[in-house]
């Protein structure tokens, strides 16, 4: 009862949050210098004059208008889906086809990332925080910390030259392929049409754009297998990189929770050791650590720009990268946004977990 | 069947015995010797309150004697606690070597092997023997459980075999049964006979539910009860598969034979009994061999279908969770067990706290504080209530506090405190009119009484000094360097409780020889 | 009269000054106790005054740029392949014990040069960003009302993009260059720091010396400074500590993105492992790994000593 009340509310809190990062893109949008923003517009081998095509592109992009008629104008194009045109080496064509051809693929890899670093770090995170100051809790201490501290990409490097296929001849450990979404000498030939797309140079499938599920939509279970094998490496750096910021917060909060005069009650009931961890001290732990699941998967997000370079992943990651080298102005900020949207609903599912794990926050 | 010998005995028999406990906090800053020796009693049916200021080691008393010292940095240094005859602490030097290099620098080498005997043993005692509740109920309280389920909890914990024998009861009982039990009923002479016979048949068979409508038929008492009986009886009867509800019986009755086994094995290691402790060491193997032969399979199945089997023993629980807040009065029970301790006034918490306290009929209360944090109303209250207790279930009080007029309203007897050490100790009304410590008469003295008139202008009498460093306390008696009376032997030597007749005794060498005999004075 | 009662307040100031001093004695004690901490403490300190010594005289540490890497090479110590990679060896000398990187850079002393460099960035962006955040945030907590409800709101707008791609997005309209980067990064920062800074202030605000010192008739800015920025300075410190090494480690990742223009002249670990990257194929791994373990040391280091701060700060730790 109360928590859906709560959800609404939140719900609607969101409406402020979507406006200002909207308003943040549009600025950042705007900041560019006029002339180079119309500088895309002008064709130099058009009969028509340099300054009426620049006029002409002024009026196209409203740009005669007052600063806060325009935020609307643009705010408009983005719900018509006029999201802008991007030309690159990676992908040309509309930015939000780009967004929806390649958004699945990052999606699959954080959603994949997060289920197994909470499947890992809260058990990891309970024994750790349960045994301070314990072999197993400096074992593990160091082990997040060495892995936090090491940047995400020389990560994936080590993880590609250890257990990459094909990096070290010989290694018996290389099973995973490094890069790609799948092996491409699986496509049969001629290309089936759920595998092709008009707008990259990458194979992309349809109907939901991830190789996995479409492969095996279509019955191809070899591609499907070799689409499964080709994400473990990827996501293992990802788990791996917000895992240790996880266990890190839970291991704080066990011991923290550990101090609390609740504990000595349970214990003065009589409750035994592993049961008091794991039903009173843990579900306590986990309210500060759920706070800062946000900023992780802030963090995470950073990161999968950095993995699916370093994988030749065809996600968002790609798509702002190249955008940014081709300098395409709507690439970049249309993959910001979409981010940003990420990152904002991800907040809001972590908030209602919150108030789920904690009775105090949903008066 | 209680002889006269029996009852006796038992009242010789103390609850809780403390003699000579020493507990220590190793600090960066150096050891603090917390208690120093503190030997008291406590007798079935009694309200022992324990006084002093802030900082003597009250409440490190009460945690001791529960084993609840936070380890690191505190530990119990030597001593003996019995409660209920069986001294908890017998393997205290078997559970850690401490080492002590200076102030600063101790080494405790624990044996994890020992300690984790003495939890199992404790977690069967805590709760069930002995419980306790705290000064801020508002902390103590686990902030993300139900209420009821906090107490629910208690109770599951230490009462499951009864529940289970009532629920068994209730599944397997017959027409025959209900007759039976309908002609021993209508037999009852007055109403409160009937009443009380009713509440104590439905508590045995488990459909405490439906109490007030087996009374209601029976005094209707017309030709169709019986039938009216066996129906409501029927309703209350669920399709539960008993052979889970016998495992978990059967699996909790192993588990308090273990703890037998393990307190019995601890008493002869106390003793060196070497022949006796191979016995017992093999016993146990061969009981824990057992419960994990016939136990796994059901363990695994539970770890599966857990909540179906906990399921009616919850209900049971809840039944008697809402009894218990009954008990101790508190409005709306109904809604308290679903109420989150944040939803909640202190004096709720508390008085929810108290009936998780009493879930298992504990042979002793220990009350740290408890009304402390609570308004005057709301104190009044709580205190009414735990005397009640006292009075009508005979359930022990140790209660601690530093407020004299609630010693005065609820105690039998009063011990007084001072630094770690014990000073006087004497029946509540001997220490008001009589005090001998010198300590003692200064506490008396910085309470405001009406019924003395004093200048308005004078100050009260307030002991002077301030408590010592109990890093490094004061040598001799604690009290010398506050004390108006001090003499040279106050310095050199620790004065000794001796008894000066009509069960009052004090340690100070105002009433002692040096060898502790007591003097004869005035 | 007046001179006893002078007195008696320079014995309490005196006193409260002990009193102090020894609360900062007892905290580097406890420093000292927790040896984790302490490690943490000495390496990064390390790092610090290596760093230093690069600004006192860059000679100490041998090369610091290509120009002087090529010069040096030939200069001195011939060595054969001063275009490749090649392993570590002890026989040329202390600069090659960890190998060379591209041009035959060796890559110690580079290493070491280039924390001249990381560490000035990271410590520009994190002060500066620490500062606005710390100012904004404290002021708008103190003051409430509509100034902290804007606030909040505009803090909510920058958490709401990864820090990594806001910076990316920042960098790419002003211009993709070093300097400007880091102007992005502070941008990016110091809603953390405002936050930090809100939420502390507002702990410290209901306190009662606050209300005593109203009372006695303290203003909202000498309240600002003496009382709240003091007791949230440590709690922000800790997380000073902890940004440090991340912001290095960032800075890098844009680099191996290749979206910041690599300069071969600058001594950066960032730089030297994208360098290295192009050899791990061929089984060279030392010119990738080796600065990143260096990195990896930094930000471990780092951490380490932040923990042991927020611990030996946490009063409830100190027993």
């Amino acid at each position: 009862m109360e928590l859906r009340y709560f959800i609404i509310r939140r719900i609607l809190l969101l409406i402020p949050t979507l406006i200002g990062l909207t308003l943040l893109t549009f600025i950042l949008v705007r900041a560019l210098p006029t002339s180079l923003l119309l500088s895309q517009y002008v064709n130099p081998h058009s009969t028509l004059p340099r300054s009426v095509q620049i006029a002409h592109a002024k009026a196209l992009l409203g740009l005669n208008y007052p600063v806060p008629v325009q935020y609307f104008f643009y705010l408009s194009a983005l719900f018509h889906g006029e999201w802008g045109f991007m030309v690159s080496n990676f992908y040309t064509g509309p930015v939000l086809t780009g967004i929806e051809e390649f958004f699945p693929n990052t999606l699959q890899l954080t959603i994949f990332a997060v289920i197994l670093s909470i499947i890992i770090s809260i058990p990891l995170g309970t024994y750790i925080g349960s045994r301070p100051n314990s072999v197993a809790d400096h074992a593990g201490r160091i082990f997040s910390l060495a892995v936090y501290a090491m940047p995400a990409f020389v990560l994936a490097l080590v993880l590609q030259i250890v257990l990459g296929r094909g990096a070290i001849t010989g290694n018996p450990l290389g099973v995973f392929p490094i890069s790609g979404t799948f092996n491409y000498a699986l496509v049969p030939f001629p290309v089936p049409s759920w595998l092709t797309s008009p707008n990259t140079s990458a194979l992309v499938s349809h109907p939901t754009h991830l190789i996995i599920f479409d492969a095996l939509i279509h019955h191809n279970y070899a591609i499907a297998y070799s689409g499964l094998l080709h994400i473990v490496l990827p996501v293992i750096t990802l788990t791996l990189g917000i895992l240790a910021g996880i266990v890190r917060f839970l291991r704080a909060g066990m011991m923290d929770n550990m101090r609390q005069e609740y504990v000595k009650t349970a214990r003065a009931k009589g409750v035994p050791e592993n049961v008091i961890i794991k039903r009173h001290i843990r579900k306590n732990a986990l309210i500060p650590t759920v706070t800062v699941l946000g900023l992780l998967f802030a963090s995470l997000l950073g990161g999968v720009v950095l993995i699916e370079d370093v994988f030749d992943y065809p996600g968002m990651g790609l798509l702002g990268i190249n955008a940014i080298t081709s300098y395409s102005i709507y690439g970049v900020m249309g993959v910001t946004l979409v981010f940003g949207l990420v990152l904002v609903f991800a907040n809001l599912i972590v908030d209602v977990v919150y108030a789920f794990l904690d009775p105090r926050i949903r008066y | 069947m209680i002889t006269e010998e029996q009852t006796k005995k038992e009242e010789i028999q103390p609850v809780v015995k403390v003699s000579n406990l020493v507990t220590q906090f190793f600090t960066y800053k150096g050891i603090v010797k917390a208690l120093d020796g503190v030997s008291f009693e406590i007798r079935p049916g009694e309200i022992l309150g324990l006084v002093g200021e802030s900082g003597c080691g009250k409440s490190v008393t009460a945690t001791s004697i529960m084993d609840l010292i936070p380890d690191p940095p505190g530990r119990i240094i030597s001593g003996e606690i019995y409660i209920d005859g069986f001294n908890t602490l017998a393997d205290l030097n078997r559970q850690a070597k401490i080492i002590i290099k200076s102030e600063t620098n101790v080494k405790v080498k624990r044996n994890k092997r020992y300690i984790k005997r003495h939890n199992f043993i404790m977690s069967h005692i805590r709760g069930n023997k002995i419980s306790m509740i705290f000064q801020e109920p508002s902390l103590s309280m686990n902030p993300v459980m139900r209420i009821g389920d906090q107490i629910m909890e208690a109770i599951l914990l230490h009462s499951k075999i009864e529940i289970a024998d009532s629920i068994i009861r209730r599944e397997t009982m017959t027409d025959e049964d209900i007759r039976k039990f309908y002609e021993d009923a209508v037999k009852t002479k007055t109403h409160l006979d009937l009443r009380g016979f009713v509440h104590k048949w439905s508590q045995d068979y488990g459909v405490a539910e439906a109490e007030d409508g087996i009374i209601e038929i029976i005094e209707r008492n017309d030709q169709n009860a019986i039938q009216e009986l066996k129906n409501i009886v029927a309703e209350q009867k669920t399709n539960i598969k008993l052979k889970y509800i016998q495992l978990e019986r059967e699996y909790e009755r192993y588990n308090n034979l273990l703890f037998d086994l393990n307190l019995q094995l601890m008493e002869a290691e106390s003793k060196n009994d070497s022949l006796k402790i191979n016995e017992l060491r093999e016993q146990i193997k061969r009981t824990q061999a057992y419960i994990r032969s016939k136990f796994s399979g059901y363990r695994l199945i539970k770890r599966f279908i857990g909540k179906r089997i906990e399921e009616p023993f919850r209900r049971e629980a809840r039944r008697r969770a809402l009894e218990l807040l009954k008990l101790v009065n508190i409005a709306g029970p109904d809604r308290v067990i679903n109420s989150y301790p944040h939803e909640l006034s202190g004096g709720m918490l508390q008085r929810s706290m108290i009936a998780m306290a009493l879930s298992s009929n504990p042979k002793i209360l220990i009350a740290d504080e408890p009304t402390t944090a609570l308004d005057v109303t709301t104190q009044a209250q709580i205190l009414d209530i735990m005397k009640d207790l006292n009075r009508v279930t005979k359930t022990s009080i140790l209660f601690i506090t530093h407020d004299l007029a609630v010693i005065a309203e609820m105690c039998h007897r009063v011990a007084v405190m001072y630094a770690g050490n014990i000073v006087e100790e004497a029946p509540v009304k001997e220490i008001f009119k009589n005090p001998k410590h010198p300590y003692t008469v200064g506490l008396l003295k910085a309470i405001p009484r009406p019924d003395v008139k004093v200048n308005k202008f004078e100050k009260l009498e307030s002991i002077k000094g301030s408590v010592p460093n109990l890093i490094n306390p004061p040598s001799g008696c604690r009290f010398n360097p506050r004390c108006p009376f001090k003499m040279d032997i106050c310095e050199r030597e620790k004065p000794k409780l001796v008894d000066i007749g009509g069960g009052h005794k004090v340690a100070c060498f105002l009433f002692e020889n040096a060898d502790g005999s007591r003097k004869e004075v005035e | 009269m007046a001179e006893v009662e002078a007195f008696k307040i320079r014995r309490k100031e005196e006193k409260k000054r002990s009193a102090r001093m020894e609360d900062f004695l007892f905290t580097l004690k406890l420093i000292f106790h927790n040896r984790i901490a302490f490690a943490g403490l000495v390496i990064t300190l390390a790092y610090f005054i290596i760093a230093i010594i690069d600004y006192a005289d860059p000679r100490w540490l041998g090369v610091s740029n290509l120009s002087d890497a090529l010069a040096f090479l030939h200069g001195k110590a011939y060595y054969p392949s001063a275009t490749l990679v090649t392993p570590p060896t002890l026989a040329h000398g202390w600069y090659y014990w960890l190998g060379t990187t591209e041009y035959g850079i060796p890559i110690l002393p580079d290493m070491l040069a280039a924390l001249k460099v990381d560490l000035t960035l990271s410590v520009e962006i994190v002060l500066s960003g620490a500062l606005i955040g710390l100012i904004l945030g404290t002021v708008s907590a103190y003051y409430g009302g509509l100034i902290d409800e804007a606030m909040m709101r505009i803090t909510d707008i920058f958490f709401s993009i990864p820090a990594l791609i806001l910076a990316l997005a920042i960098a790419f309209i002003i211009g993709l260059t070093f300097t400007n980067i880091a102007l992005a990064f502070i941008i990016v920062w110091w809603p953390i720091y405002a936050r930090l800074g809100r939420s502390l202030t507002l702990s410290i605000k209901n306190m009662n010396f606050i209300e005593a010192a109203n009372a006695a008739g303290s203003s909202s800015a000498r309240n600002i400074f003496y009382h709240v920025i003091p007791g949230v300075l440590s709690p922000l410190f800790v997380q000073f500590s902890l940004d440090i090494g991340t912001v290095v480690q960032l800075f890098a990742a844009l680099e191996f993105l290749g979206v910041v223009p690599v300069d071969p002249f600058l001594p950066e670990l960032g730089r030297m492992m994208v360098w290295g990257e192009t050899y791990l194929i061929y089984g060279k791994w030392w010119a990738v790994i080796i600065p990143a373990i260096f990195l990896m040391i930094f930000t471990i280091s780092v951490s380490l000593l932040g923990d042991g701060l927020r611990d030996v700060l946490d009063p409830r730790q100190r027993r």
